[in-house]
């Protein structure tokens, strides 16, 4: 357990020399984690992304705002390829693949152990206790023994603070505590950046906000994070830059305080009225 | 109408023998065809057109031949290509034919029945799409098929009867070769129906047992 608690004590480390469990991070070449050009992504004839341009630093905890249909989840999803993009490239640290070019399984892989990702809906392995959960990748895609596998997979269980369901079943544990273990599970690749789509969206308030607390924990930690959510606290709090997407655009992008207090688009202050007004 | 004690107690070793060689031909058929079957879903769902074809045509005759057909084409149709099958041979492999066919489209339809967000897990976290299958689709999905596939076991059994057509000295062969020498058919195919019925009737109850608990996952 010393280890996680030494990785848990980590001041956020500036961008130079930040080490993420303990593997130096390889960065690409001007300091971005991830760089996206003009990526594309069309579901027949409709555009859902429209040649985005995006880059996202090292320790940067980056909120994507949006009415639903803005293509925020696609961006995520197209980010480690759950959905293929149509064009442009996709940068991660120093892997970068050009989806206008076929993909092997195994060079996603690659791409994916670098990228962290949690769903709205968890998606657990429901037949894997918890601890398997959080062990398997790193079994079967870092080559870690089982040993090995189960400490580090216990390091985060007891980062979220549910050390005590390794032994259960996922089926038994709350939505905020399924999410959490979630979280733990993407944390195991020791990856260099998070997605988040969505992740408080099935979650009752009173759960997502234990969801929320790992989250501030791991951005305080100088994870870099890219969160898709409705959460305006969050973005306003806790993010350090907030865009706004709108029909598979990028309407606006800046600090957190500006895009939420001093947005400059339309669009955008429409948006924020309108989840104000609730 | 009822077999006399004495009649049952002069047909009973006959009759075992041929439940014997039933439950045999019922047990390969069943080791061989339901990893065709594994095999045959995997196939149909691949991405791959040659591996695509080649199961839905496996699939198709294997699920649209009655299992009479396609044991009489293997055990009389083969010879003319030069293939020879004794009658247990061409029993198992008639079945597992059969078997493979019927649940490949359990496995199928059990596979398809797992989340989308299983897949995407799975996926974002970096497994193979080997691992992905054995570590996360198949274990999900094959506590799906269990029930039906027991159920589908219990048809095969009983289809085994079906054999008698190609002189395979399984139980209803047997309960005829004693009919048409006492002329007493009827307490003869009585005797094997129950006979049938004693090995099928505790397997269904298996079954509904197993399917009560399927898909519950262990609890702690």
């Amino acid at each position: 357990m010393d280890g996680a608690v030494l990785y848990l004590a980590d001041p956020p480390q500036s961008s130079q020399d930040r080490s993420n469990g303990g593997i130096m991070m390889e960065q690409g070449s001007n300091g971005t984690v991830i760089r996206l050009r003009a990526l594309s992504k069309h579901f027949g004839a409709h555009t859902v992304l429209d040649a985005i341009d995006l880059d996202v630093r090292p320790g940067e905890v980056l909120a994507i705002i949006g009415p639903s249909g803005s293509g925020k989840s696609t961006l995520l999803r197209c980010i480690n390829y759950l959905e293929r993009p149509d064009g442009g490239t996709i940068t991660i640290g120093p892997t970068t693949i050009d989806a206008s070019m076929p993909v092997e399984r195994a060079e996603l892989s690659k791409l994916r152990r670098r990228v962290g990702m949690v769903f709205q809906s968890f998606n657990l392995f429901p037949h894997m206790t918890v601890l398997r959960n959080v062990s398997i990748a790193q079994e079967r895609v870092l080559g870690r023994s089982r040993a090995e596998a189960e400490e580090r997979a216990m390091q985060l269980l007891s980062r979220v603070g549910l050390a005590d369901k390794a032994g259960q079943h996922p089926g038994r544990c709350s939505g905020g505590q399924q999410q959490r273990i979630a979280i733990a599970r993407a944390l195991a690749l020791d990856p260099e950046v998070m997605l988040f789509d969505e992740p408080t969206s099935a979650l009752d308030p009173e759960l997502g906000l234990e969801v929320l607390a790992v989250m501030r924990e791991l951005a305080d930690s100088g994870m870099t994070m890219i969160v898709v959510t409705h959460e305006m606290g969050f973005a306003e709090n806790v993010s350090d830059t907030v865009m706004m997407m709108a029909d598979g655009d990028i309407v606006e992008k800046g600090s957190s305080n500006q895009v939420m207090r001093q947005p400059q688009q339309e669009r955008t202050k429409r948006f924020l009225r309108a989840v104000h007004d609730r | 109408m009822l077999p006399a004690y004495e009649e049952l107690v002069a047909w009973l070793p006959e009759l075992l023998a041929g439940l014997t060689i039933s439950l045999q031909v019922a047990a390969l058929s069943l080791l061989f065809g339901m990893p065709l079957g594994l095999l045959l879903a995997l196939g149909v769902i691949a991405r791959s057109r040659i591996l695509k074809t080649v199961s839905l045509v496996l699939v198709e005759i294997g699920r649209g031949a009655p299992a009479l057909v396609l044991l009489q084409f293997i055990y009389f149709g083969l010879p003319a290509t030069g293939l020879t099958l004794g009658s247990f041979t061409a029993a198992v492999v008639a079945l597992a034919w059969n078997t493979g066919a019927y649940t490949s489209e359990i496995i199928r339809a059990s596979l398809q029945s797992i989340p989308r967000g299983q897949r995407d897990a799975a996926e974002a976290i970096g497994l193979t799409g080997v691992d992905e299958l054995r570590y996360v689709l198949l274990p999900q999905a094959l506590r799906v098929a269990l029930p039906p596939l027991l159920g589908f076991s219990i048809l095969i059994f009983q289809g085994t009867s079906l054999c008698f057509t190609i002189a395979l000295p399984e139980l209803v062969s047997r309960a005829y070769e004693i009919g048409s020498g006492t002329f007493r058919y009827f307490p003869v195919l009585l005797a094997a129906g129950c006979l049938y019925a004693a090995v099928s009737v505790p397997a269904a109850i298996l079954v509904g047992h197993v399917e009560k608990r399927a898909g519950r996952y262990a609890e702690r």
